[in-house]
């Protein structure tokens, strides 16, 4: 298998591969570490030995973990039994909210999450690219400097400190909202009057995630731009006689884009710990503040499933990002 | 070629000594040095400098709690009624204690990792790699939170979760930096002498990785601080100990913003910026003095290419009789920007260029041929420029054109044929696609369907097969993309084609049919071509004319059959002997002795009077003229002085 194709299947194939042993990872991870609260329950001396045994059943405790090699169906165990339950989209139940299937929870709280992430990341990866090429196309003069010397800020200021400056100023200057998606209790008229609320509730928090991300794609863009303006077929381009603009546009701009792209994609963690962040600071429901609050509940079953949500969006970020690379490469092939 | 060899065999010491010179230079650097040394005297001495014990159990009552600045508290209180800078001072501790501890866990495992996989490679490097590829795309901080809420918060299990995956970016460092030091000529060399692995990694090694990961090291503790700062705010900090992060935690948890205070709010936040900014600024001109990458680029300089006061002389006159040459190079000088004032690169250079003759432009690397060439054509790299001089190409002074005008004269009236054509097109377009750019951008009227029918005719023409223009350039061979890169030079019909090295790197047979190629269109189509080169084999076959360079100018110039029958200037004749000569199999080779003289150090007198064998006194004080030679040359050498007294 070679060529386009093979490139395509062997991305996809890792991809897989890293899913399967996010899984694992996310499985045992749970099993092993201290501090199961339903583990710990069932040591409860008040518990006849019966009930907890019954319990045990009931919750599959009493399978082997991971592979049960003392004779009967080696693959009947625990993992099997989560394996089996993620395939049917059964994420399990809340401790805390008891009613809520966890796939209920994490599933709304990714609709909130995506409101804000993908605004803040277009806009982000737009004002990044243009600036950088803007700053490396001037550099060393005053916007550059400035562009470089912001990067900078950013990277050493810590994306809840941000979201706390942005939030009493825009609470206290422009009386923006602070907390939640929308004013709770409020009667709307209109769908316009719900959709400018909701806008007002989205702008702060969407600020701060595009300011933080903002800052590092300038600085990607901006050396990625300068690796291209060395590369020879550069200098062919000016011997052509091309106008600095249409060398930038023509020959410079994709072959930066190339980078700008793998360098996104690695660089979603990042993106996911700063809407952790945000989500904290503005009350905002989605994933990470679920995290959060699971952590504080000991919601274990909604912390397992909102982690293995965002780590496997990563991954199929990634594979996304490297997909749009093999096809803007030609050279891809040749790897 | 052997003066970058013999520059990276030079071991590690001797650039970690420079590396630290040029670190010193480094203002950034300095100041982050500073602010990370107020953090570090702060943390240890927060005991001596607090006003209160912040961990001392507080009667606070309620009007204690948020209290405005006052000379009683300077930063306030915080919501337990404590005062903020002593917290603040005390915070100056976890912080620095969680980012060293971290970044050393961090890079343990990263230096083991990125050496193993660097210097073992095989299947343990890319299982290796592999590993630290998936703690990439691991979200950290959401695995962070997992970790520390499962473990328990304390200092350590924080410490721990940071370390841990805090490793990645210093594994891929150190392996790169193992596997390039790997196939350095040193450590080949104390390979093949019999030394075993443990003695290379002591000695070769780890002194060409310690260096990087110390840098390294510095950017991981700025993200372990910001690591620890965050998890401290999501309250996922260890309870016992007071840290910024918790500090704006409380704060904010607890009505600060509602309270307007503050003080208890910036102070925290602005003490973590200070002390990731410091760690920041360090680390990057740590690692700036370490891995210097040079940052060249080839986009225009407006008016920076050609000095405002370069002499103008005025058009030379035609003389009766004889063709007017189409290229003519009068007193072309050529400096470059460094920091103990400008170098000379190119010293008044002077040749002619007719229709239809092959040029050749010979000298030794760095004898400012290349720079001779972006010189006349204008495309000089950032920091160089034309001081002197003037090339007049048809009547017309080339160095006096404005950016318009020069755009058109490029490629219509003279084009290029690059150095390694493996770069000179561009990846990611079809061949072409780049060959039919250079067509419609100076015969805007042209049709899509009229280019590529020109390409068509183009790419026949050097060789190519027209159905190959839709291709990309990785998928051409060495030869056929220089053939590519001939078609293109040939695209706008140029009056003068200049081939700056147009065989290195490629095989003789390849070489010689190139060479076939561009003497066969300057004779069918009457091209002017300036062939710069330093393969005397080359110019044999090829050239009309020579030009000698040495150190930044002309030795000798005359005719090919001339200057390979009786060459007058030492320079050309030791040139000419250590070349292989097929007519006299049985002459010794023999190579020059020396190097040519480096830009910041030129002789005063003649340029090769050092490396020349029949130098005498005249030649060290006095810059040789152009002397006349018997066979109708020129050349620079006061041995051709008719009047000058002779060496004893």
């Amino acid at each position: 298998m070679s060529g386009r194709a093979g490139y395509l299947l062997r991305k996809i194939g890792w991809a897989l591969v890293t899913i399967l042993v996010v899984i694992t990872f996310n499985f045992l991870l749970f099993r092993v570490l201290p501090g199961d609260p339903a583990k710990s329950g069932l040591r409860d001396p008040r518990l006849n030995p019966a009930a907890v045994e019954s319990l045990r059943v009931r919750f599959g405790l009493d399978k082997e973990v991971f592979l049960d090699l003392d004779g009967g169906n080696p693959l009947d165990t625990q993992f099997t039994a989560y394996l089996g339950a993620l395939s049917r989209g059964d994420l399990g139940t809340s401790y805390n909210f008891r009613d809520q299937p966890v796939s209920d929870l994490i599933s709304r709280a990714l609709v909130n999450t995506l409101w804000l992430v993908v605004p803040s990341q277009v806009l982000a990866i737009l004002l990044g690219a243009g600036l950088g090429l803007f700053a490396a196309w001037r550099r060393g003069r005053a916007l550059d400097v400035a562009a470089l010397t912001f990067s900078l800020f950013m990277w050493s200021l810590p994306t809840f400190f941000l979201g706390i400056i942005l939030l009493v100023a825009g609470a206290n200057w422009f009386g923006l909202p602070t907390a939640g998606r929308l004013t709770i209790g409020a009667q709307f008229e209109t769908f316009w009057d719900l959709a400018w609320d909701v806008g007002r509730h989205l702008l702060l928090p969407t600020l701060t995630l595009t300011l933080v991300l903002l800052g590092e794609y300038m600085l990607i863009m901006r050396s990625s731009v300068l690796d291209v303006f060395g590369e020879d077929y550069i200098l062919t381009a000016r011997a052509k006689g091309l106008s600095t603009y249409r060398i930038v546009r023509h020959h410079a701009l994709r072959n930066a884009m190339l980078p700008m792209v793998t360098l996104i994609a690695l660089n979603l963690g990042f993106t996911v710990s700063g809407a952790i962040q945000v989500e904290a600071v503005y009350s905002w429901p989605g994933l990470g503040a679920l995290t959060v609050d699971a952590v504080g509940d000991r919601d274990y079953p909604v912390l397992q499933g909102a982690f293995l949500l965002l780590a496997v969006s990563v991954v199929i970020a990634n594979l996304a990002a490297e997909l749009i690379y093999g096809w803007l490469d030609p050279r891809v092939s040749e790897e | 070629m052997s003066v970058v060899l013999e520059a990276t065999a030079t071991p590690p010491a001797e650039t970690t000594r420079g590396a630290f010179r040029s670190f010193l230079r480094h203002r950034m650097g300095m100041i982050g040095a500073g602010m990370l040394l107020v953090a570090l005297i702060v943390a240890v001495f927060a005991p001596l400098l607090a006003p209160y014990d912040p961990y001392a159990s507080a009667n606070a009552t309620i009007e204690d709690i948020y209290r405005a600045p006052s000379a009683e508290h300077v930063l306030g209180t915080d919501d337990g009624g404590k005062d903020v800078f002593s917290s603040l001072l005390y915070g100056a501790r976890v912080s620095l204690v969680v980012g060293f501890a971290a970044a050393a866990i961090a890079l343990v495992i990263g230096g083991l990792v990125g050496i193993v996989a660097g210097y073992r490679g095989g299947w343990v490097g890319s299982l290796l790699m592999r590993i630290t590829d998936f703690f990439l795309v691991i979200p950290d901080l959401a695995l962070q939170i997992v970790l520390v809420a499962i473990i328990g918060p304390s200092l350590g299990t924080i410490i721990f979760v940071i370390g841990i995956l805090g490793w990645t970016t210093t594994a891929r460092l150190v392996r790169s930096q193992t596997l390039s030091v790997r196939e350095r000529k040193y450590v080949m060399r104390a390979r093949a002498i019999g030394a075993g692995d443990g003695h290379i990694l002591r000695r070769h090694i780890m002194p060409a990785v310690l260096p990087l990961m110390l840098a390294n090291m510095i950017l991981v503790i700025s993200l372990a601080i910001l690591s620890e700062s965050t998890l401290a705010f999501l309250g996922l900090g260890d309870p016992t100990v007071i840290s910024w992060g918790q500090m704006l935690n409380y704060a904010f948890g607890r009505g600060a913003v509602s309270a307007g205070a503050w003080w208890a709010l910036l102070p925290p936040g602005f003490a973590i910026v200070w002390v990731v900014l410091g760690t920041t600024l360090l680390g990057t001109a740590l690692e700036d003095a370490l891995n210097p990458r040079l940052k060249r680029h080839h986009l225009e300089t407006p008016g920076a290419d050609v000095a405002r006061d370069r002499v103008v002389a005025p058009l030379p006159v035609p003389v009766e009789g004889v063709t007017s040459p189409i290229l003519s190079v009068r007193d072309l000088s050529v400096e470059f920007e460094a920091p103990g004032g400008p170098l000379r690169a190119v010293d008044g250079v002077s040749f002619d260029l007719r229709r239809g003759e092959t040029l050749g432009l010979v000298g030794e690397s760095g004898c400012g041929k290349t720079t001779t060439v972006l010189g006349i054509l204008r495309l000089l790299p950032p920091g160089g420029r034309v001081v002197g001089g003037q090339v007049w190409f048809d009547g017309e002074d080339l160095l006096g054109l404005d950016g318009r005008a020069l755009r058109t004269f490029r490629w219509t009236r003279l084009s290029l044929v690059f150095q390694g054509a493996m770069n000179a097109m561009n990846p990611v377009r079809t061949i072409g696609d780049q060959i039919a750019e250079a067509i419609r951008l100076h015969a805007p009227g042209t049709t899509k369907g009229e280019a590529d029918g020109r390409v068509g005719e183009l790419l026949e023409r050097v060789g190519i097969g027209r159905q190959r223009a839709g291709d990309y350039p990785h998928t051409y061979s060495g030869g056929m993309r220089q053939r590519a890169m001939i078609a293109l030079a040939l695209a706008c019909d140029p009056d003068v084609i200049v081939a700056d090295e147009p065989t290195t790197a490629l095989d003789v047979m390849i070489q010689a049919q190139i060479l076939e190629l561009l003497s066969g269109i300057a004779r069918d189509l009457g091209m002017g071509i300036i062939l710069v080169t330093h393969d005397l084999g080359v110019v044999a076959q090829t050239c009309d004319r020579v030009v000698v360079m040495y150190g930044g100018s002309v030795a000798e110039e005359n005719d090919a059959a001339s200057v390979f029958a009786s060459p007058q200037h030492p320079y050309t004749q030791q040139l000419l002997q250590s070349f292989p000569d097929l007519a006299h199999p049985d002459r010794a080779l023999r190579g020059i002795p020396g190097t040519p003289p480096r830009l910041d150090d030129m002789p005063r007198g003649c340029r090769f009077a050092p490396r020349c064998p029949h130098a005498f006194e005249r030649c060290h004080v006095e810059r040789p003229p152009d002397y006349p030679t018997p066979a109708g040359g020129r050349a620079a050498c006061f041995l051709l002085d008719p009047e000058g007294e002779r060496p004893t």
